[in-house]
């Protein structure tokens, strides 16, 4: 047995660590799928790009896998949303002193973000709804990839235009496609709150039914306050969303009918991640318009 | 392999052999589950930790947390000496209070900030080599490999100075005082290490794994052997086999690796449950069929003794008699025949005088019923019995 401890005493200190680098692309890893797919956008071909969090995942409730190890370690920057979005993974972050890490929505200008007293950092997370946000986030990239790798320096420009590009044809046809809906009938209830930033947006009043964690879990009253709001505002369609288990709002569904009331379930939104890779809702703007759809048609 | 893969290993071994040492001595004792008590009830400590010092990040948070380990000890055996419940059920009793205790404090004091035992402990050995030991600008590797480290040398020191006491107390808590060494004390420096240790790699890898580190490597052991040097050793060995084994499975499934070396402890009690020579499954199925097997002979025996009459003792006639199949019966026949027990005579059976003698023991056994009756027979008549 005192072999053992000699090689292990003896192995950790070759453990220390060696810090090369390794030549050709810069090594980005990225937390929630949203900032998966803007970050490769914007590199394209000149960066390799390893998210963390697969399509479905919510990051309240990440767990790392092998592989997220070697991802880390070898990343040059990492992109991650911050404002507790990803909650213990941050901390993990921060130790890594010597890696450039960029909180993309801490960065934001604090008084446009939405107050929230679920969270610890005061201010609700989901920050990619707002797509004039989502268009800070893709400066911010710009800016940090540019610096890391200055002889790319064109073509992230060139990426990150086109791209905005996009967000602002997004922005329109997605407010075309909103005002098909009377005002009086945009009120969104979903599982959880992470639509606040859409809601603002858009001009709806979202309701969420389990707070803004998705850890918390929704209580009885939470429900009966909801299918009284949904009865008198006469709300046709309530949303499920791909990253939350669709149980409690099925609940709410049971709920209002026993009150002589009918909801139906909308559909299923995307919130805290994006659809499979390779489908078009596994990219930030056909994720967006297929939420907008969703909705509009459900309530129309 | 990278840096870091060869780091998580490191810790992972680490804390297998850190927790399969006070695992073998808990499971003896009936106490496993007191490390998943412990899990739950250290929350008090981290709040009275973080209400004293106001930093998430404070070592005495974990000191605290270790303390409290010790208090759930020192409650489950105070419980269980009434002798009004049982071990689990003391334990069932203590963690969940204490765990109460802790969340009241932090809806009364820290409501507005993030604390639970996931806040102050990482337990995700994934991120364990990020969390490093730094010295000025020298890193001296993760930090969890440290802790861990010098929880387990104190445990192995701690080990073999008090070896033979701990074996003794174990055992026989009785003699234990006979001999002049407290078993309370050695109880109770036992529980705090096992508790220190349960904190420790908590922060290193998570408590599911701290759990089934402790439990599973021990509880295989024990299957194989009543020896406790053995034991010892050979939950070491189950402990590092699933650290590494897990490690590469989750590689290959890139899949969590607390989760993998979970499931590879889980296989390998199920393997050692099944096949371990005295007490797996297997060895006790083969071993009901030789009882069966005895049985059959002993009535067999016991027929011979009751018939005189040729009739009776006819070889053909006793599957009819007896009711036994042809096969069932030339196998008893064959094994009587083997070990002396009868002789055959123009196909007609008779006891010999070992026969004879052993059959007057089995009714004596069946009219006393005393034990030590049956196991001299067993020692005398049945050579296939282990």
């Amino acid at each position: 047995m005192r072999k053992i401890f000699l090689v292990i005493i003896v192995l950790s200190f070759f453990s220390c660590k060696e810090n090369e680098k390794k030549s050709g692309k810069i090594k980005v890893v990225t937390t929630t799928t949203m900032i998966t797919d803007l970050v490769s956008i914007i590199g394209g071909d000149a960066i390799e790009v390893n998210g963390l969090m697969g399509a479905g995942v919510d990051p309240h409730l990440y767990k790392a896998s092998e592989g997220d190890v070697t991802k880390l370690f070898e990343a040059d920057i990492i992109f991650y949303n911050g404002l507790h979005l990803e909650g213990k993974l941050v901390e993990v972050f921060q130790k890594m002193k010597q890696k450039k890490q960029i909180a993309l929505a801490n960065n934001l200008p604090s008084d446009k973000l939405i107050g929230s007293e679920y969270f610890a950092s005061n201010y609700d997370p989901h920050v990619w709804f707002d797509i004039s946000f989502f268009k800070l986030f893709a400066e911010q990239v710009t800016h940090t990839l540019i610096s890391e790798d200055p002889k790319n320096k064109l073509l992230f420009i060139e990426n990150s235009e086109e791209f905005i590009e996009k967000l602002n044809e997004l922005e329109n046809k997605l407010t075309q496609l909103i005002n098909q809906l009377p005002e009086e009938k945009r009120i969104l209830v979903t599982a959880h709150d992470a639509f606040n930033y859409f809601g603002a947006s858009f001009g709806f009043q979202v309701v969420g039914l389990q707070g803004l964690s998705t850890a918390t879990e929704a209580g009885v009253q939470d429900v009966q306050r909801l299918s009284e709001f949904i009865i008198t505002n006469k709300v046709k369609a309530i949303f499920v969303e791909s990253s939350v288990p669709k149980k409690t709002i099925e609940a709410l569904t049971e709920a209002v009918k026993s009150k002589g009331y009918q909801v139906e379930i909308g559909g299923s939104l995307y919130s805290d991640a994006l659809g499979n890779k390779g489908t078009l809702e596994g990219t930030y703007l056909g994720m967006y318009e297929h939420n907008v759809t969703t909705i509009v048609n459900a309530l129309k | 392999m990278s840096t870091p893969q060869i780091e998580i290993q490191l810790i992972a071994v680490v804390v297998a052999i850190a927790c399969a040492i006070p695992g073998v001595f808990l499971v003896l004792r009936k106490m496993a589950l007191i490390s998943d008590a412990i899990s739950h009830s250290i929350l008090p400590g981290i709040v009275l930790g973080f209400l004293i010092t106001h930093d998430l990040n404070s070592p005495i948070l974990i000191l605290f947390a270790a303390i409290f380990g010790v208090i759930t000890v020192v409650l489950v055996e105070a419980i269980q000496k009434t002798g009004l419940v049982k071990e689990d059920t003391a334990i069932g009793l203590v963690f969940p209070v204490l765990f109460s205790i802790g969340v009241l404090l932090i809806a009364k004091n820290a409501n507005d900030v993030h604390l639970d035992i996931d806040a102050v402990l990482l337990g995700e050995l994934a991120f364990a080599p990020f969390d490093r030991l730094l010295i000025g600008d020298q890193d001296f590797g993760p930090k969890s490999l440290w802790v861990m480290g010098t929880i387990l040398i104190s445990t192995c020191v701690l080990l073999f100075l008090f070896f033979k006491e701990l074996k003794v107390s174990t055992f026989d808590a009785g003699l234990s005082s006979a001999l002049g060494f407290s078993p309370i004390v050695l109880h109770y420096g036992l529980m705090s290490i096992s508790s220190i240790t349960v904190v420790g790699a908590f922060d290193a890898v998570g408590a599911i794994l701290v759990v089934a580190l402790m439990i599973a490597p021990a509880a295989a052991a024990y299957l194989l052997t009543s020896n406790l040097k053995k034991m010892l050793f050979l939950s070491i060995l189950f402990g590092i086999i699933s650290a590494l084994g897990g490690y590469w499975l989750a590689h290959f499934l890139d899949a969590s690796i607390s989760g993998s070396i979970t499931t590879i402890l889980g296989v390998l009690f199920l393997i050692v449950y099944l096949t371990a020579p005295k007490k797996g499954l297997i060895s006790v199925l083969i071993m009901h069929k030789q009882q069966k097997k005895e049985v059959m002979l002993l009535t067999f025996m016991l027929h011979l003794n009751n018939h005189s009459e040729t009739t009776e003792r006819h070889i053909n006639h006793l599957n009819e008699h007896i009711n036994w199949q042809k096969i069932k019966s030339k196998e008893i026949l064959d094994l009587a025949l083997k070990n002396n027990l009868i002789l055959i005579n123009n196909e007609i059976v008779s006891l010999t005088d070992k026969g004879q003698e052993f059959t007057n023991l089995a009714i004596d056994y069946i009219v006393t019923n005393t034990d030590e009756k049956i196991e001299h027979m067993k020692d005398d008549f049945f050579l296939f019995r282990g």
